[in-house]
């Protein structure tokens, strides 16, 4: 292994991978290392359902040589776990305690399953987090021995997982603490449409309740405890309760972190030569101006390709964060959520509309002049340009109806 | 509306160009589209195939009376590859940005992400579609389709100068006049 490069970028998943591209796109000759503490080659993370539901091999997850990532000579290092910096060395330093240099450093080292305190028996066999390509595996393993798992959380993880295991033929329960699935991305009245079609898909969803522990024996799982007082049979239990951000390899290093990695809106960090991107870095709410991380792979790579354009010297600002921004399908439902969606507690301008097998919700700022957030379910299309009009702050006067009937094209965007 | 993509080759890549002054909406380009990417090639073929065969190009109407033809404009910068969750779109040596059928899952980001609203959602499939610019073809089906020349397919430099050129007749029209 090499002791040294001039890009070292610890992670090699969206945002990592997004910057050695960027870089490499920027200079053909520079030397790149990532580091990674998987096993795994760079996958495309959101895939890891499909492993278990058996859709898709690990292979057809590769992200080198696939969609963006075919630039040549990036040296990936896997299986090596990067434990702490030296700063004023330039270096960082693996498990091993062996070291090696940089000029410049990006830390994309992601996050990792938030295990809530306050469920007892989680590290028993037959409760699973999915995270990674490794999970998956094991999950999928584990299938064989489960007729019937528990998910905990409303999540979009949780709910692709779920789907995989009906496909495998399981018994599915979602127990979820909010009122509706997917309370990070909608509120409950714009979920129904989704929830009608996963109850019809064969969900069972349980809401307004959380787990207490995890019930064992033997040391795997056989059920769980709600704080409801009653016990649910189950031999799997899974986590999708979010993510943290992977910090702990910072302490005592100088670099300034709140939760996760703090960036500017160049995603550097606040000592020279060392940036951050992706689920681990704390950016800001381009609006508010309030901190805000988010463990979107659309925003990693955004990110990602921006630190990589300042890391060789182009100085580029990153805009693109969206608290929320998300495109899925679960149960042969369609739904895009962008922007502020949350309205309850402010006064926002909010239009929702529903017809036949179709709702959508825009949210304009409380002047009414700014569209802010969209909810799409079932119709989707042209939500990129609603994407722009919302990240761009648009002056919408002219346009407003066309955006409150869903009749927006890009012709209305034409000077 | 010219949004040419910078040629990262040597020999110049040619663009669908977009004469918005001329468009008379007869949409004969989103027609030949859709028969181009048919399994029969045909017309009546592709009326009768099962999932119906799609357009790639759209022709938006703007009040008070303007016709917008639109099709993927093959961004420099591309928000669908990059955001792609499956790595399913990639930009061959061409410049031409190709979404692969089978690594598509159908999630939808690049819809939720593509400013011009070009990205199609075959729900028969389960899988995102859009312009191919006609890989069978030496010139793009909606091209060759449209009957007032409102979409030209052509390099940067050569459309440039036939605009050149026409700007100058206007010019010396308008100086006799």
């Amino acid at each position: 292994m090499e002791d040294y490069y001039q890009y070292v970028i610890v992670g090699a998943s969206a945002a990592g991978m997004a910057a050695a591209h960027t870089i490499r796109q920027c200079d053909h000759e520079v030397s790149i290392g990532i580091f990674t503490d998987e096993m795994d080659a760079p996958y495309f993370r959101p895939l890891i359902p499909f492993l278990v539901s058996g859709k898709k091999k690990a292979a057809d997850m590769s992200m080198i040589g696939s969609g963006p990532y075919v630039e040549k000579n990036i040296t990936i290092n896997t299986g090596m776990r990067v434990i702490g910096l030296n700063i004023s060395q330039k270096q960082i330093v693996l498990t091993d305690r062996s070291t090696v240099s940089w000029d410049k450093l990006l830390l994309a080292t992601g996050s990792h399953p938030y295990m809530p305190k306050n469920i007892d028996g989680l590290f028993t066999s037959g409760v699973f987090a999915l995270r990674t390509l490794s999970d998956a595996r094991q999950m999928a393993k584990y299938v064989e021995q489960t007729k019937h798992a528990i998910m905990l959380g409303g999540g979009i993880l949780n709910l692709k997982t779920a789907f995989a295991l009906l496909e495998k033929g399981l018994n599915v329960t979602l127990v979820v603490y909010s009122p509706e699935v997917l309370s990070q991305l909608m509120e409950p009245e714009d979920a129904f449409l989704i929830r009608k079609a996963l109850d019809k898909a064969g969900l069972k969803i349980i809401t307004g309740v959380n787990a207490k522990a995890v019930l064992s024996e033997k040391g795997k799982v056989k059920g769980i405890m709600l704080d409801n007082g009653s016990e649910l049979p189950c031999q799997m239990v899974c986590i999708g309760k979010g993510v943290r951000a992977n910090v702990n390899f910072l302490a005592d290093s100088g670099i300034s972190v709140n939760k996760g990695i703090i960036a500017d809106k160049y995603a550097a960090c606040n000592l020279p030569d060392v940036f951050t991107a992706g689920d681990v870095a704390v950016t800001y709410d381009p609006v508010s101006g309030a901190p805000m991380m988010t463990a979107l792979w659309t925003n990693a790579v955004e990110m990602g390709r921006c630190a990589g354009k300042n890391m060789v010297g182009i100085k580029t600002i990153y805009s693109g964060t969206f608290g929320i921004l998300n495109a899925t399908h679960v149960a042969d439902e369609p739904f895009v959520s962008m922007g502020t969606v949350h309205t309850n507690s402010v006064d926002y301008e909010v239009y929702r509309y529903h017809k036949n097998n179709s709702y959508r919700k825009l949210v304009f700022s409380p002047d009414g002049k700014q569209l802010i957030g969209a909810v799409f379910v079932g119709n989707i299309q042209n939500a990129g340009l609603y994407r722009y009009v919302i990240r761009e702050k648009m002056n919408i006067n002219h346009l407003k109806q066309n955006l409150i009937d869903h009749s927006l094209h890009y012709g209305h965007l034409l000077k | 509306m010219k949004f040419p993509m910078k040629g990262v080759i040597m020999q110049q890549p040619k663009e669908i160009f977009v004469k918005i002054d001329r468009c008379v909406g007869c949409r004969s380009c989103t027609m030949a589209c859709a028969v181009e990417h048919s399994e029969s090639k045909t017309l009546f073929g592709a009326i009768s195939e099962t999932p119906i065969p799609k357009s790639r190009v759209y022709v938006e109407w703007v009040a008070p009376d303007k016709k917008v033809p639109l099709v993927c404009r093959n961004c420099d910068e591309a928000p669908c590859m990059s955001a792609c969750i499956s790595g399913a779109i990639t930009k061959n040596d061409e410049g031409i940005l190709i979404t692969d059928m089978d690594k598509c899952i159908g999630c939808w980001t690049c819809v939720m992400v593509c400013p011009y609203g070009v990205i199609g959602r075959h729900l028969e499939t389960h899988k995102a579609y859009r312009c191919d610019r006609c890989p069978d073809r030496d010139i793009p089906a909606c091209v060759e389709a449209c009957p007032t020349k409102a979409l030209v397919y052509d390099t940067v430099e050569s459309y440039s100068a036939s605009m050149r050129k026409h700007a100058s007749i206007e010019i010396t029209r308008s100086d006799r006049e």
